[in-house]
């Protein structure tokens, strides 16, 4: 999922960090200074996540939870996923500096259009049945739009689109499957414990 | 403030949460350790005069049917092929010149190795008349004449055994090249261990400070309204 150096045009890399710029400029926006903490923990989970490997499909391939993100931050996602990218590209030398904004930009995006297709029914309380689901769809689609997205870069640079975009995915798709468990788990533990960090806005605590 | 008993446990039980959601974000980092991904790294060496690549992910994970394009110095394209199922790629030398690997795995990955023609140009005419350009040029008139005088020694040893220079050097390279095989795919294994326990705490010691640091400028908004 991280595109590395040299790979992509110069005018795919401008507008990929332009677009980046813009999305971290809504979500810093949006940041309330209560939700400070909550952006920075599952930026870490962000960052971790790239290490856990799935050996399975094709390619090599790890997990991305932009799902996750998505679901709990909306358009907070972009700078919480610029953070954790931009320390796996310093770090690991996952992807690469000038690539940094293609790649943001692919992760975060679907994460914000996942957000508005399935975080309604995460942000209100719904059933237990239908909340499950949407999380699980919330994850699997997040993955999958990204890959198409990787593939739509590749191809802005002279790729053909089909069958790259199809590799992105097909290598994915393990992914989606583990990532739609794994998120629907963890919303389904906030639920219970946590609810208010679904709920996006912070209640304010009666002040007496 | 007054807050009822159920509010306050409710507190203490979602600050358990963040803590066990951040541990199992740990745990699924580091109970995995050794598998790490995504990054592609190509090795190049050269073995007499045919040159080995390995490619593989970050972690280890062999690239198959990567493409291997070679260039030379000036980018133009001299290759073109594809890593077998253990990342391998191997090519004769075609032309005497700096190489430039590349290689081109699916999703965007590609990483580049230079060879210098340094190597290549020790090895791509061992055969005859050999030209030992490549080796270290000593610029003093004294050390010029030692290399001299070593090079008549050297003549006249292979005259006593009853071989060319040229022959001596094929046979030491070509003996050179089977000893060194092991180490050189040792190094090739060796080129990138991924990323150390130290990366990822330092990563998440980074986003732990940037919490802190918009704390910090918060706090201090927060400071001023109240006055």
């Amino acid at each position: 999922m991280h595109i590395s150096e040299g790979v992509l045009s110069p005018t795919v890399l401008i507008a990929g960090a332009a677009l980046t710029t813009a999305g971290v400029a809504a979500g810093l926006r949006k940041l309330d200074n209560r939700e400070i903490p909550s952006t920075g923990i599952l930026s870490a989970a962000f960052f971790v996540a790239s290490l856990v490997h799935v050996p399975i499909g094709p390619a090599s391939v790890h997990l991305v939870m932009n799902g996750l993100l998505g679901l709990i931050l909306g358009w907070k996602a972009f700078p919480a996923i610029l953070v954790g990218l931009g320390l796996q590209t310093l770090l690991f030398q996952y992807g690469g500096l000038t690539s940094l904004g293609v790649n943001t930009l692919n992760m975060a995006l679907p994460a914000v259009i996942c957000y508005y297709v399935f975080g309604w029914a995460v942000r209100t309380r719904t059933r237990i049945f239908v909340f499950t689901g949407m999380a699980f769809g919330c994850a699997f689609c997040a993955v999958l739009i990204s890959g198409i997205m990787v593939g739509f870069s590749l191809y802005l640079t002279g790729e053909a689109f089909l069958p790259a975009a199809k590799v992105v995915v097909v290598a994915h798709f393990p992914i989606m499957v583990i990532e739609g468990i794994l998120t629907a788990a963890c919303a389904l533990f906030l639920r219970r414990v946590k609810p208010e960090l679904l709920e996006g806005l912070y209640v304010p605590e009666p002040i007496s | 403030m007054c807050q009822s008993p159920y509010r306050e446990s409710n507190r203490t039980r979602g600050r358990q949460a963040v803590v066990c959601f951040l541990f199992i974000a740990l745990g699924l980092g580091f109970g995995v350790f050794p598998a790490w991904a995504h990054k592609v790294t190509i090795f190049a060496w050269v073995e007499g005069d045919t040159v080995y690549t390995q490619s593989k992910f970050s972690g280890g994970k062999k690239v198959k049917k990567g493409t291997i394009v070679v260039y030379d110095k000036e980018g133009n394209q001299l290759l073109e092929g594809k890593t077998d199922d253990k990342g391998a790629f191997s090519f004769k030398v075609p032309k005497k010149t700096t190489l430039k690997v590349a290689l081109k795995a699916s999703m965007g990955h590609f990483a580049e190795w230079t060879i210098p023609e340094k190597e290549i140009a020790g090895v791509a005419d061992s055969a005859g008349s050999r030209t030992r350009g490549g080796d270290v040029q000593v610029p003093t008139q004294q050390a010029a004449s030692l290399t001299e005088q070593k090079a008549t020694d050297e003549d006249s040893v292979a005259k006593a055994v009853g071989l060319s220079r040229g022959e001596i050097q094929t046979l030491i390279d070509g003996s050179l090249d089977r000893k060194l095989a092991p180490v050189l795919t040792m190094l090739s294994e060796a080129v990138d261990s991924g990323p150390s326990m130290s990366d990822v705490i330092g990563g998440i010691g980074y986003i732990v400070g940037l919490v802190g640091v918009g704390l910090y400028f918060t706090a201090r908004d927060k400071r001023k309204d109240a006055r």
